[in-house]
């Protein structure tokens, strides 16, 4: 037998297992069939008795060929989960070996490298027109699976990784060159170690929304804030056998089935979560959240598929030169450019389109890609406010804008330089008038005071006049627990010997405050609603906006229902104007007691318009993070989609001139944090609140790790510099205004 | 120079310690679904973050609290007879028969061959603030005492005096005193091993771990 | 918090859980057997040897004593008060007495206790000393010179600093003093001195910062500083009806240990039959008095309470603090008086009494006073260095009882006693009476030297006391 039948042989063989792991069991026939097949060929082939060995292997390639076919037609969404996962799966590597001309692996090589699941390199293509050969270098950024290999740690890449890749996002911005990414991860390592899993993820996602060169993302295996990490893009192309989605199967079906730590989920349950989560390509082109699929040959892309990476090239290009052309001004043109690269048989390697951009074209591409993703998922969040309403809003939205940017951009700026004038012109007359009556003054400050002694002693010994009478701190607004007569142990009692605490004084006068170590018991949003913000000055906005079950997830319309029931709140996400004494601000509040304060389609909608309201009425932002749990996995990418969504809003608001704060409490996780949240320069936290990425659970089941108790503490984050400040809850009022005043000054927001 | 075998050999003869685990503080008696000769475990976890087998219910002011055992062991008297009952502050519940652990060995024969230094008065102790910022960025071995060394605060009565240390100069190997916890009179503070007899300690800590067997 | 005598049960149906230790609790439980009231006592594991414990192990019957962890475990108290049936709540003084968190636990939790002391609003009210300030000023009654509201605007804080000093100048005062402190603050944390006006400033600043650091608040205060004068106490008695208080006179307690404690207490506040003073003393206890007594009058004051005063060498008095609860030396105040006529009088008797609801049954009128009293607190500490607390085994006390002598203590006299290293080692109170002031001194002198008091403590020391300082002090009472 020769080398080469042997090699094909090989093949066909990987191609055997393949069909076996990715389908786990399923579709045995087939399989046995095949190996049948395959072993009496081997049998035969290896006693040499076979005539025609090239024919009679074709056949059997042609056998394997149609079996895949009509596998491909049963394939499932968990499925595809195990095809990406699969060592035989393409990896990036294999990408840049066959799509690209020619690259240059930087910041590390194999598995010397800060972080070898990131791999970043320099790459060229080189198309020709005419004669005419062209060469144009991308950025490519993607995780790096590896086909498995340990050191690569399965793509799920550390804050560093995701560092570097942030850093080469930038040199390619400085550069001028397009970015490339490639999405191989199944989520972040969820490791808190500086700067910190969340922290980078939200850094990296803030860059990307301001990124001023064209950015194209393929997506293979999309796992939730590991893929977001590298994902806004203004193109996004998603491999036909890849999954894209806001949390492992397995992950939603241990948060489904309320598994406890050790314990593992049937299968069926995974299965049926997978499928529930709506995670194929298809989906996600159906909901908007990808823009093409890049179809690949039956049960998935392996390393031997040719076509299929020539394919992956065309399209990439076509992607990258679609982004380019639609930054073009000339309609004629632009359109002409256009409707030419989009030709589904344009050979792009014979056309050229320069990536280059000038400043202008930089800022329509800025602008494209926020209002893309500024636009995503409004259908998934319920408004159920009639037509009119709808409209009034909207028109009165339009029509006030003007008198908004007349109001803010011409009058204050003149304003201000009238008062300058008045307030000098004041000036002199004061020096003049004190000139004019000193000889007076002189005459009168000689005359005996005898009276004023009198006086001076009076203000000693009787009662003065102060408007501070009911100077004891009242509260607003005091914690329904606080009528159980009961006492509660401290937490930290163990620790600090605190004594136990009577109910009706810990959640009524001390404000939920262990008055012993100061430890914070949670205390509900309204507590922050009322007791923060001026009395009566808060502005509910949006509150129609309903928390829905977009991907109609079993049973999860109930549960919506009985979280707005007992909240009687219609979202998670309570947006409102407020003013903290006499300063006018918008405050976003995501309510740890909606669902876990998770974020979906509504309350992305909402904290959006929130921001977009801000930046309107140059109002300072806040998001008070009562609690959060994360994206709400129930809505799948309706979920994942809020984080760069959000994001966008943030940063298109911060860079208008506005100012965002952040104030973290209780419990804050995951996607909000790892994104919009997480972006801000001044987040706070209320003590005792806890912040990361992933709680002790994940981190467990995800690595294996135990986590050392108070890994999460606001104190660590404070360390890692993830946050600014901690806050004491009875002082948030004072430390909220002192921060407007400060941090926001003159020009940061707009009084 | 200790006779550290002698020592095991008395220790051996009776391996075991019992603890009585008394109430906190008043309350009425829950006990939990736990019998008299049955396991019963300390705090576990790499941080000692789970805490040991639930002996009792203690409620208070509609507060019901655990009470844990602190250390692995077998219960040999449970006080049944108050089930449901309102108790005193301190009263028995139950005794644990524990047998000692390697580290406890090593405790008992160290208090044997370091200088002790003991509590003057019965009071609360402290280290003196640099001392305690020492112990507590790396541990007490680091620390190195010497005679007139102000080491410690005792206080009592609201007043607090500062203490000083007397005895052979060495490293501090052992601190048997507790935050905000009484010492009476006589009762050792620390341990204070001598630099030339650290390579004595290390022998003890050696023999100990081999020749006691922790059995479970 | 009026209520009526008709709803209440009659005296004897109470159980009062005595909340606190050593003498006073001994001292409650004795009332409560005289009012015919049942009791709970309660004592922790160190504290196991005290008279206190012996006596309600003497006089009580079934529930009348429990193990608790702590006298400041609130929770503690309300459970055992729970587990006895307890009615009402006794605090004693120091613990909970004049925690007004305490006394609204007490009387708003779902199994209602009566607290025996002031209502808690009363006690929220007068606690707070910008607050006791601005009500005395409102009724004329006066304050130390100075501002009675926080200041938080350096020029204005500077402003009323020179004119407390020119204030000062005026009066002759030759070394005026300001003193700065946070208004949020308490319990002497926060507070500076200044003698030159030129160093206010930074002082101040000084101070606004830990206030700012401390309490969260940068408010200051800023008073005159005195310091030539007496310590003067009113004892006020009042029913929850609140309407009719009465006093039971005046007490000076001036001799004090450097850490401004009381060690000496003398009933009435001034002797100005036998010794003179540079002032009209009989008026300077009629105006505090009536100060007190308005003051009492005005908030509603429903129990037993004590007015702080300060008496300068010219005679005028400013009300420093209102006490909201019983005080240690309310006996030697009983001592001297009279019920139309009757002596024997217990004002922790009358305490539990009203607190439960009684009425007053008597006015001012019926209240005269006969003699003097002096109570010396014995102490085990050393007066030569500082007052430092003296820990030990006491091995005899003992002295001779003479009618004109009460003896109050916790210490047991048949056998020795450990002091607890948790409390101050007070061991003794001892009050005695005198027609007038000559025969008070001399018998309290007597009783001095009659006083057996040995012990020795670990190391071997001899027992240290405070006898040899009460001694030498006798000599110079009511002098000013």
């Amino acid at each position: 037998m020769d080398n080469n039948i042997e090699k094909r042989l090989q093949n066909l063989r990987d191609r055997l297992t393949y069909i076996g792991d990715i389908f786990a069991g399923k579709h045995r026939d087939n399989a046995d069939l095949l190996e049948e097949k395959l072993s009496s060929f081997t049998e035969r082939a290896r006693s040499d008795s076979l005539e025609d060995p090239y024919g009679d292997l074709a056949a059997l390639e042609d056998l394997f060929n149609y079996v895949e076919r009509r596998l491909e037609d049963n394939i499932t969404a968990m499925d595809r989960v195990r095809i990406v996962r699969h060592p035989q799966r393409i990896c990036l590597r294999d990408i840049l070996e066959n799509v690209y001309d020619n690259f240059t692996e930087v910041g590390g090589q194999d598995e010397y490298s800060l972080d070898p699941g990131m791999l970043i390199a320099r790459a060229v293509i080189t198309r020709r027109r005419g004669k005419k050969s062209y060469t144009q270098s991308v950025m490519v950024i993607g995780q790096e699976k590896g086909h498995g290999a340990e050191f690569r740690n399965g793509g799920s890449v550390k804050p560093w990784g995701n560092a570097k890749a942030r850093q080469y996002m930038r040199v390619a911005e400085t550069e001028g060159i397009p970015i490339h990414t490639y999405i191989f991860t199944p989520g972040s390592y969820p490791i808190e170690d500086y700067p910190g899993a969340a922290q980078q993820i939200a850094r990296n996602i803030y860059c990307m929304a301001g990124l001023r060169v064209p950015v194209v993302t393929v997506i293979s295996e999309g796992g939730s804030g590991g893929a977001e990490a590298i994902g806004l893009a203004d193109r996004r192309l998603m491999l036909s056998h890849g999954y894209y989605s806001v949390i492992s199967p397995e992950g939603a079906a241990a948060i489904e089935g309320h598994l406890k730590a050790g314990q593992r989920a049937t299968p069926e349950l995974i299965e049926q979560c997978a499928r529930n989560l709506k995670i194929t390509a298809l989906d996600n082109l159906k909901f908007g959240y990808i823009d093409r699929i890049v179809v690949e040959p039956p049960l998935g892309a392996r390393p031997w598929h040719f076509d299929f990476f020539r394919h992956l090239r065309q399209e990439v290009l076509r992607a990258t030169d679609e982004v380019v052309i639609s930054t073009r001004t000339l309609p004629v043109l632009k359109g002409l450019a256009l409707a030419r690269v989009r030709q589904p048989d344009a050979n792009l390697d014979e056309m050229y389109t320069r990536w280059g951009l000038s400043p202008a074209a930089k800022d329509r591409l800025l602008a494209h890609r926020q209002q893309k993703f500024l636009r995503l998922s409004r259908m998934a969040a319920r408004d159920r406010r009639p037509f009119f309403a709808k409209m009034a809003v909207a028109l009165w939205d339009w029509a006030s804008k003007p008198w908004v940017s007349f109001k803010y951009d011409f009058y204050r700026k003149h304003q201000r330089r009238i008062r300058t004038f008045m307030e000098e012109m004041d000036n002199e007359w004061e020096v003049f008038k004190s000139r004019l009556f000193s000889p007076w003054r002189k005459l009168t400050r000689k005359l005996p005071t005898g009276r004023d002694d009198a006086g001076k002693t009076k203000e000693l010994t009787a009662l003065s006049s102060w408007s501070g009478e009911g100077h004891r701190k009242r509260w607003n607004y005091l914690s329904p627990r606080y009528k159980i007569d009961r006492a509660v142990t401290c937490p930290n009692s163990a620790a600090y010997g605190c004594l136990d605490l009577w109910g009706p004084d810990l959640f009524a006068e001390f404000a939920g405050v262990c008055s012993h170590c100061g430890y914070h018991f949670p205390m509900e949003p309204e507590w922050y609603v009322k007791n923060v913000f001026d009395l009566g000055s808060v502005f509910e906005f949006n509150s129609e906006i309903e928390a829905g079950n977009p991907l109609n997830f079993p049973g999860f319309d109930e549960r919506i229902t009985a979280a707005q029931k007992s909240t009687k709140c219609k979202s998670g996400c309570m947006t409102f104007e407020a003013r903290i004494d006499n300063i006018k601000l918008v405050v976003a509040m995501l309510m740890g007691t909606f669902r876990g304060g998770s974020v979906g389609a509504a309350e992305g909608c909402k904290f959006v318009e929130a921001a977009q309201r801000a930046e309107k009425k140059r109002y300072p932002f806040l998001a008070y993070v009562h609690g959060t749990a994360g994206i709400r996995i129930q809505e799948g990418t309706h979920g994942v989609i809020q984080m760069p969504r959000c994001t966008v809003a943030v940063r298109r608001y911060i860079e208008s001139g506005g100012l965002y704060m952040v104030l973290y409490d209780t419990n804050s996780f995951a996607g909000p944090v790892a994104s919009f949240l997480g972006c801000s320069p001044y987040q706070f936290a209320v003590r005792s609140s806890n912040i990361g990425f992933a709680g002790p659970g994940v981190i467990k089941e995800t690595t294996g790790m135990d986590i050392p108790p108070k890994y999460h503490r606001s104190y660590r984050a404070l360390s890692r510099g993830h946050i600014q400040g901690i806050w004491d809850r009875r002082e948030i009022r004072a430390n909220l205004k002192q921060a407007l005043l400060t941090i926001g000054g003159r020009n940061l927001y707009y009084r | 120079m200790i006779d550290i075998s002698a020592l095991l050999d008395e220790i051996k003869a009776q391996p075991f310690r019992d603890i009585v685990i008394t109430t906190p503080h008043t309350g009425v008696v829950t006990f939990a679904d736990i019998h008299q000769g049955d396991k019963a475990h300390g705090p576990q976890g790499q941080w000692k973050e789970k805490p040991g087998t639930v002996i009792a219910t203690l409620e208070r002011e509609r507060n019901p609290k655990p009470i844990c055992s602190a250390e692995k062991g077998v219960i040999s008297l449970l006080h049944t007879e108050l089930e449901g009952r309102f108790v005193e502050a301190g009263t028995p519940l139950a005794v644990l028969r524990h047998q000692l652990t390697r580290a406890e060995v090593e405790n008992l024969i160290l208090r044997k061959a370091l200088h002790l230094f003991p509590a003057p008065e019965r009071a609360k102790y402290y280290f003196t603030p640099d001392v305690d910022k020492k112990i507590r960025a790396s541990d007490a071995h680091s620390v190195i005492v010497r005679e007139g060394m102000e080491l410690l605060i005792m206080s009592r009565m609201k007043r607090e005096v500062p203490l000083h240390y007397s005895g052979p100069s060495g490293v501090i190997y052992a601190v048997y005193f507790k935050y905000n916890e009484n010492i009476d009179a006589g009762a050792p503070l620390i341990g204070v091993c001598p630099q030339d007899q650290l390579p004595t300690i290390q022998e003890v800590i050696m023999r100990v771990q081999t020749d006691w067997a922790e059995k479970d | 918090m009026v209520e009526n005598a008709q709803d209440l049960p009659p005296l004897h149906e109470h159980r009062i859980l005595v909340a606190n230790r050593g003498e006073i609790a001994m001292r409650i439980m004795r009332a409560c057997r005289k009012l015919g009231a049942s009791f709970t006592a309660i004592y922790t594991a160190d504290d196991a040897a005290s008279g206190h414990v012996r006596l309600a192990r003497e006089m009580g019957e079934k529930d009348s004593l429990y193990r608790v962890s702590s006298y400041h475990d609130a929770n503690e108290l309300m459970a055992v008060a729970d587990a006895t049936g307890c009615t009402a709540v006794h605090p004693g003084y120091g613990f909970f007495a004049e925690d007004f968190r305490f006394a609204r636990r007490v009387t708003k939790r779902d199994r209602k206790l009566v607290f025996i002391g002031p209502s808690w609003k009363i006690i929220r009210e007068l606690g707070d000393k910008i607050n006791t300030k601005r009500l005395a000023r409102s009724l004329s009654v006066p304050p130390v010179p100075g501002s009675d509201r926080p200041i938080y605007d350096e020029l204005e804080a500077e402003r009323i600093a020179k004119t407390v000093f020119e204030f000062q100048e005026r009066q002759g005062i030759d070394r005026p003093l300001v003193l700065v402190k946070a208004s949020a603050g308490g319990g002497g944390m926060g507070i500076e001195e200044v003698y030159d006006p030129d160093q206010f400033r930074s002082v101040y600043r000084r101070v606004r910062n830990y206030a700012l650091r401390q309490f969260k608040d940068e408010g200051v205060l800023i008073e005159q500083r005195i310091t030539d004068f007496n310590h003067l106490e009113v004892q006020i008695v009042s029913d929850r009806s609140g309407r009719s208080p009465v006093h039971f006179g005046t007490r000076n307690c001036s001799i004090q240990s450097t850490g401004r404690q009381k060690r000496l207490e003398v009933a009435p506040g001034f002797a100005a039959d036998t010794l003179s003073y540079t002032f009209d003393a009989d008026r300077v206890l009629r105006d505090i008095v009536d100060y007190s007594l308005a003051m009492a009058r005005k908030v509603g004051y429903d129990n037993v309470g004590t007015w702080e005063w300060i008496v300068t060498r010219k005679g005028d008095p400013f009300l420093m603090e209102v006490n909201t609860r019983i005080q240690v030396e309310n006996g030697v105040s009983a001592r001297i008086a009279r019920i139309r006529g009757q002596g024997e009088i217990d004002l922790i008797a009358e305490q539990i009494r009203l607190g439960l609801g009684e009425p007053l049954g008597y006015g001012q009128a019926d209240v005269t006073f006969d003699g003097l009293g002096i109570e010396y607190r014995i102490i085990a500490e050393d007066p030569n260095n500082n007052f430092t607390p003296w820990v030990g085994h006491i091995e005899s006390f003992s002295w001779k009882p003479e009618p004109w002598l009460t003896m109050l203590t916790h210490v047991p006299v048949d056998e020795p006693y450990e002091i607890p290293t948790e409390f101050d080692p007070n061991l003794a109170l001892a009050i005695v009476w005198g027609k007038n002031l000559d025969e008070a001194k001399a018998r309290g002198l007597a009783f001095l030297q009659n006083l057996r008091l040995t012990g020795h403590n670990a190391s071997g020391d001899p027992l240290q006391s405070n006898v040899e300082f009460l001694k030498t002090s006798t000599e110079r009472i009511l002098r000013f």
